[in-house]
C-alpha cells in the first residue's frame, strides 16, 4: 500500500483527460508497457478462440517434451502443449485481474465519493468499516475471506476485491472532499448548476483520474497475487489453466524437466511489467515534478 | 490548532504541548484501539462462516450427520445461543488468556500450534526483512552516487525486474535453477538459522527492488533541495550531502514502508512457505484452508494482524524519536 503514501499528494488537476492516450504515447516506458500490454491482451483473446494444440487434451505419447518448435514451452506429464495452456490461461490470469480491479475502481468511487459529499452518518459508517478492513494486510483479509467461502476462483476475486477495497474508498473520500473547495467546482455551484450535475461533471471525472493511477500501479501485484493463490490452489481449478496453478503443476516434475517454469514464469513477468510501466507513466504524467 | 494554544488548557502535564511521550502514548492508544478492531473482524469470522457453527464444529469433532438434539445441545455447550456481543465478550476473555480455541482436526489448542510454528516464520521473515533492508540501502545509496552511470542504469535494471517478478515466482526459480541446480543446498530443511539463509536471501532481494525504487526516489529529491543547494554552495562534498543530509531526511518514509510491508511479508508467508517446504505459519494456515479448520485460520489471522500493528507501531515510534516535527504533531 506504499503507493498511498500520503507524504507524496499528487494534484488533482492532473493532465488526465482525452489526451492521456497521447501523453502515453510520448512517454518512453509508457509506450512500451502500453504495447505491451496490448500485445498480452491480444494474445489473451487469440486464446479465448484459438490454441496452436488442444489445451486440455492429454497426448501421453509426448509427454515431458522439452521446448521444440512445435512446443515452445514443451509439454507437461501428460502431454499437453504448455504454450497452448498458457494461451488457454492468459484471460484467466490477466481477466481476473482487471476485473478484480475494476471492481475494486468502482466501488472505492462510489463508496468514497459518497462517504466524502454526503456526510454525516452514512459518511461515519463507510469509514469505520473501511478502517476495519484497513487494519489487516490486504493478503491476510484475501485468506480470511478465502477461509470464510473456501477454495475458488470467484471466491479469489471476491477475496481480493474485499482486502482492498477501503484504500481506494478512503483514498476517493479525500479527494472528493478536496474538490468541493475547488475553484471549477464553487463556480459551478455559483452558476446555479444542479448538485448532481456538478457531482457527476466535475467531481467525479477528477476523482475518477487520481484513482485510476492508484489502481493502474496496483494491476501489477494483483497479476501476482491472482496467480499466487492459484498456485497454491486456492484459485483457478484443475483442470483449467491459468498461469499460477500451471507453475504449480510445473513444480512437480521439475527434477526432470525445470524448463516447464519458464513458459507461465515468462508470462506472468512481462504482464506485470507491462503493468508497472503504464502504472509508473501515469504517474508521472499526473505528477512531473515528483519524478 | 498549534500546539502553544494548547498548553493553557487543562490536560495532565504529560499530555501537554508536543513531546516525545504524550505523542508516544497516544500512538500506542492507537495501536491499541486498532488490534481491538482487528479482533473484532477475526472473530467474525465465526459467525459469518456459512452454515450452523454448532453442526460446523459436531462434524469437526467427527460427529456424522448430527440430529438437531444434538446440534441444540452442543449449541447450548458451546455458548453459542448467548447474543452474538456475550459471544465475543467471552471470546475476547479467552483470547486474552491466550485461549484461541481448539483446532477442529487436531483437537489441540490452537494456541499451542501456533506457537510451535511462529518462531520458524519469525526467524524466515526478519531474516528477510534485514537482507531486503540492507541491499536497497547499500544499492539506493549506490545508484544515486553514481546517478545516470552504469552503477545506477544496473540498479534500476534490477529494481525493474524485481518489481515485475512476484515473490513467488522469483523464489520457484531461484530455488530450481540456482539453488537445486548449482547444489548450494537442500531444499527440505529444519527450520534452522543456517537453512533459513538461502530462503531469506531470495525473498530479500526480490522485496528489496521496490524498496530500493523508494528509497532511490527520495534520495534523489533531498538532492535537489534546497538545503542540499545550500551545503553545495558551503562547498560540502556530494558524498557528504548524500549521508549526511539527504540520507537522514529520505529515511523516514522508507522505514514507513518498511513497516507496512511486514504485513504483506505475513500475507505472502504461507505462499513463501509452500515453495521452501518451510514449517511455519503460512504453512499451519494452508492445511486449515483446505480442512475449514475456523479457529486455527482465526488465528493466523489474528497473529498477522497483531504483527501488523506492532510493526507500524514500532515503525512510528523510531520515526518520532528520529524527527522532531512528528512529535508537535498530537491531534
Amino acid at each position: 500500500m506504499t503507493l498511498l503514501n500520503p507524504t507524496r499528494p499528487t494534484p488533482l488537476e492532473a493532465p488526465v483527460d482525452r489526451s492521456v492516450l497521447r501523453c502515453l504515447w510520448h512517454h518512453r516506458a509508457g509506450r512500451a508497457g502500453a504495447l505491451l500490454g496490448l500485445a498480452l491482451l491480444a494474445f489473451a483473446t487469440i486464446g479465448l478462440a484459438w490454441t496452436p494444440h488442444p489445451p486440455d487434451l492429454p497426448d501421453y505419447a509426448n509427454a515431458l517434451k522439452p521446448p521444440s518448435l512445435t512446443h515452445p514451452f514443451g509439454t507437461d506429464a501428460t502431454g499437453r502443449d504448455i504454450f497452448s495452456r498458457i494461451m488457454d490461461g492468459a484471460h484467466r490470469s490477466i481477466g481476473a485481474a482487471l476485473a478484480v480491479l475494476g471492481a475494486i475502481f468502482g466501488i472505492g468511487l462510489v463508496v468514497g465519493t459518497l462517504a466524502g459529499l454526503a456526510g454525516g452518518l452514512l459518511d461515519a459508517v463507510l469509514m469505520r468499516l473501511a478502517d476495519i478492513a484497513m487494519n489487516l494486510p490486504g493478503l491476510v483479509l484475501a485468506f480470511a475471506v478465502l477461509g470464510l467461502l473456501g477454495p475458488g476462483f470467484v471466491n479469489l476475486l471476491i477475496a481480493l476485491i474485499a482486502a482492498d477495497w477501503a484504500w481506494y474508498a478512503r483514498l476517493a473520500r479525500s479527494m472528493a472532499l478536496d474538490a468541493r473547495g475547488r475553484p471549477h467546482v464553487i463556480a459551478a455551484r455559483l452558476a446555479g448548476i444542479p448538485r448532481r450535475r456538478i457531482v457527476m461533471g466535475h467531481v467525479l471525472p477528477g476523482v475518477a483520474a487520481q484513482v485510476g493511477i492508484v489502481a493502474s500501479l496496483a494491476l501489477g501485484s494483483t497479476i501476482g497475487a491472482i496467480s499466487g493463490f492459484s498456485f497454491l490452489g486456492l484459485g483457478v481449478q484443475p483442470p483449467h489453466a491459468e498461469w499460477g496453478a500451471l507453475l504449480a503443476e510445473s513444480r512437480l516434475y521439475v527434477p526432470i524437466a525445470p524448463w516447464l517454469l519458464l513458459g507461465p514464469a515468462t508470462l506472468i513477468f512481462l504482464s506485470v511489467l507491462a503493468a508497472n510501466l503504464v502504472g509508473n507513466a501515469l504517474r508521472d504524467l499526473a505528477a512531473p515534478e515528483a519524478r | 490548532m498549534g500546539y502553544g494554544t494548547e498548553r493553557v488548557t487543562g490536560r495532565p502535564a504529560f499530555l501537554r504541548g508536543g513531546g516525545r511521550l504524550p505523542a508516544a502514548a497516544f500512538r500506542i492508544a492507537q495501536a491499541v484501539l486498532t488490534a481491538f478492531a482487528a479482533s473484532v473482524l477475526v472473530w467474525a469470522l465465526m459467525p459469518l462462516a456459512p452454515g450452523d457453527p454448532a453442526e460446523r464444529v459436531l462434524l469437526a469433532r467427527g460427529v456424522q450427520d448430527p440430529t438437531a438434539t444434538e446440534i441444540e445441545a452442543a449449541r447450548i455447550a458451546l455458548g453459542l445461543d448467548r447474543s452474538l456481543v456475550t459471544q465475543f465478550v467471552s471470546w475476547l476473555g479467552d483470547l486474552l488468556r491466550g485461549d484461541l480455541g481448539q483446532s477442529f482436526t487436531s483437537r489441540l489448542p490452537v494456541w499451542q500450534e501456533i506457537m510451535e510454528r511462529l518462531p520458524a516464520t519469525f526467524l524466515l521473515l526478519s531474516l528477510a526483512l534485514v537482507v531486503s533492508t540492507v541491499v536497497s540501502l547499500i544499492l539506493a545509496l549506490v545508484a544515486v552516487a553514481y546517478r545516470d552511470r552504469w552503477p545506477d542504469r544496473i540498479v534500476r535494471l534490477y529494481t525493474q525486474i524485481g518489481a515485475a517478478l512476484p515473490t513467488f515466482v522469483f523464489a520457484l526459480l531461484a530455488l530450481t535453477f540456482l539453488v537445486v541446480g548449482l547444489g548450494m543446498g537442500r531444499v527440505l530443511s529444519e527450520p534452522t538459522f543456517k537453512a533459513a539463509l538461502i530462503p531469506a536471501f531470495i525473498i530479500g532481494l526480490d522485496r528489496g527492488a521496490s524498496w530500493t525504487q523508494l528509497l532511490r526516489a527520495g534520495l534523489l529529491e533531498a538532492m535537489a533541495s534546497g538545503y542540499a543547494e545550500v551545503a553545495r554552495a558551503r562547498g560540502a562534498t556530494e558524498r557528504r550531502i548524500l549521508l549526511r543530509h539527504a540520507l537522514p531526511n529520505a529515511i523516514l518514509p522508507f522505514l514507513t514502508a518498511i513497516g507496512v510491508s511486514v504485513g504483506a511479508l505475513i500475507g505472502g508467508a504461507p505462499l513463501i512457505e509452500a515453495i521452501f517446504s518451510w514449517p511455519g505459519l503460512g504453512a499451519y494456515v494452508l492445511e486449515a484452508l483446505a480442512a475449514r479448520n475456523y479457529p486455527a485460520i482465526q488465528g493466523f489471522v489474528l497473529i498477522a494482524a497483531l504483527s501488523y500493528v506492532t510493526a507500524a507501531l514500532v515503525v512510528d515510534l523510531i520515526a518520532l524519536i528520529l524527527d522532531p516535527r512528528l512529535r508537535e504533531r498530537l491531534p
